[in-house]
């Protein structure tokens, strides 16, 4: 069903990896299965909703400085408006990161935003507003990662694009004025 | 005006080390050899996610110079309320300026997750301090939750939905998701409603804000959770109702045109009976 198969390689950060991957597993699982065991709507929200939250702390603040080198916050500056600033390692880091950690990172992100799509597709089919609910914020959670992370990669390779065209444009000029200077 | 909250001293280490880099100053002066504090620019005002204080360590170490000229200190002391620090605990904002990538070392990425976790703990706390109690800065209410989260309002509503739904006897999980939807649509109409009369409030800091003012309501609902007695609760709700009121009030008004200061508070105001008319009804 699933065609990619993770690597088995080394992992330059396995216990970031571990739980980056752990709290997104545990609020899915814990929401597909907690109908077996329990019948209270409310813990089931609780429990979810916490795991979900606990996952965007973990994915926002740790696991992605430390898989990917991207970082991403909001600032309110002194006049009062809001600045979403994106910070990313520079390039040397980048390159030295670690592909395997960034590929789980990233797919990881993806897939359960997907599979809480689907979730959501089941119990809107069920006609359950509660279950939407929780469906609803945990989605919140994981597309507002996606989007942030995303954006600064984004930002990451305008930069580098920016700095290497300057980086050659100065060569250039230096090299030129060399030239003239020995001639 | 950025350097106002620049110069507030944020612990009390801060105090001390002005205070050691005066005394420094004036041995070096007494010894006569003139030193020179690096001038350094002031580190970015913010820590990204724990926007935070910074923690004072190590101050840059004075170099001596060989001048004869005695340079005068006082200039230097009041830049050094934030001196620029090697990037400390948790993530630190620095690297960013010098261009070598985070300056981060890999030590601190990994050892202080918990110095992350206090960080936004002790954020919490102090967002809180400022939104519901009494300080100083409620007659600048933009300033006061400058570093707004979205944590503290949500664990706050997700135990006011607990507490009401512990308290109902029947019906318990419609309970919890009526309370939790009403408060969580209830912040962002609200903020939607501020923003659509024109008035000047970011999307996020006004959800924290009335996130946070839900304090009042989650301890009057505790209480009320305990005592049965009906008089008991309407006091009780009531009492807490006027301090989520108050607590909002600053900043709701000052966001809007004076003229629509009622069209933006009356919701806010209307959204909180509804929460203490949940609280008082459930049995």
């Amino acid at each position: 069903m699933d065609p990619i198969q993770p690597p088995v390689e080394n992992y330059a950060n396995p216990k970031t990896c571990f739980f980056h991957v752990l709290f997104k597993a545990g609020a899915l699982a814990f929401y597909i299965l907690s109908t077996l065991f329990f019948n209270s709507f409310v813990i089931i929200f609780v429990v979810t909703v916490l795991l979900a939250a606990l996952d965007f702390w973990v994915v926002k603040n740790v696991s992605g400085r430390i898989l990917v080198g991207l970082r991403w916050w909001n600032e309110i500056n002194d006049l009062g408006e809001s600045v979403w600033k994106f910070e990313s390692l520079d390039q040397e880091s980048l390159a030295r990161m670690n592909k395997k950690d960034s590929w789980l990172f990233w797919w990881t992100l993806y897939l359960a935003a997907a599979a809480w799509i689907v979730l959501g597709i089941f119990s809107l089919i069920r006609i359950e507003p509660d279950y939407c609910l929780i469906v609803g914020v945990c989605l919140t959670l994981g597309i507002a990662n996606i989007v942030g992370f995303t954006k600064c990669r984004k930002d990451a390779k305008k930069q580098f694009q920016q700095f290497a065209t300057q980086t050659i444009a100065s060569r250039v000029s230096s090299t030129i004025q060399s030239a003239f200077s020995v001639v | 005006m950025s350097h106002v909250s620049d110069t507030i001293p944020l612990h009390a280490s801060s105090q001390s080390d002005i205070d050691e880099i005066e005394n420094l100053i004036n041995t070096s002066i007494q010894s006569s050899s003139s030193t020179v504090l690096p001038a350094r620019p002031p580190s970015p005002p913010r820590i990204p996610v724990s926007a935070s204080p910074f923690i004072q360590s190590n101050l840059p170490p004075l170099q001596p110079k060989p001048q004869s000229t005695i340079q005068k200190p006082p200039s230097i002391v009041p830049s050094a309320p934030l001196p620029p620090l090697p990037p400390s605990s948790g993530n630190s904002a620095g690297g960013s300026i010098s261009g070598t990538g985070f300056g981060s070392p890999p030590n601190t990425l990994t050892e202080p997750v918990w110095d992350t976790v206090k960080r936004d703990l002790s954020r919490i706390v102090s967002n809180l301090k400022l939104v519901v109690f009494p300080n100083p800065y409620r007659e600048d209410p933009g300033k006061a939750l400058r570093d707004w989260d979205l944590w503290g309002p949500f664990f706050f509503i997700v135990f006011l939905g607990l507490a009401l739904s512990w308290s109902a006897s029947v019906k318990k999980s419609e309970v919890f998701a009526v309370a939790f939807a009403l408060l969580a649509a209830g912040a962002i109409i609200l903020t939607l409603n501020v923003l659509l009369l024109g008035g000047h409030i970011i999307f996020f800091q006004s959800l924290s804000l009335l996130g946070y003012c839900l304090f009042p309501l989650v301890i009057g609902a505790l209480v009320c959770m305990l005592k049965d007695n009906v008089i008991i609760k309407v006091i009780v709700v009531s009492v807490a109702l006027a301090w989520s009121s108050w607590a909002a009030y600053p900043f709701m008004s000052s966001a809007v045109n004076p003229r629509r200061k009622a069209l933006a508070l009356y919701p806010v105001f209307l959204m909180y009976v509804s929460v203490g008319f949940l609280i008082i009804a459930i049995d």
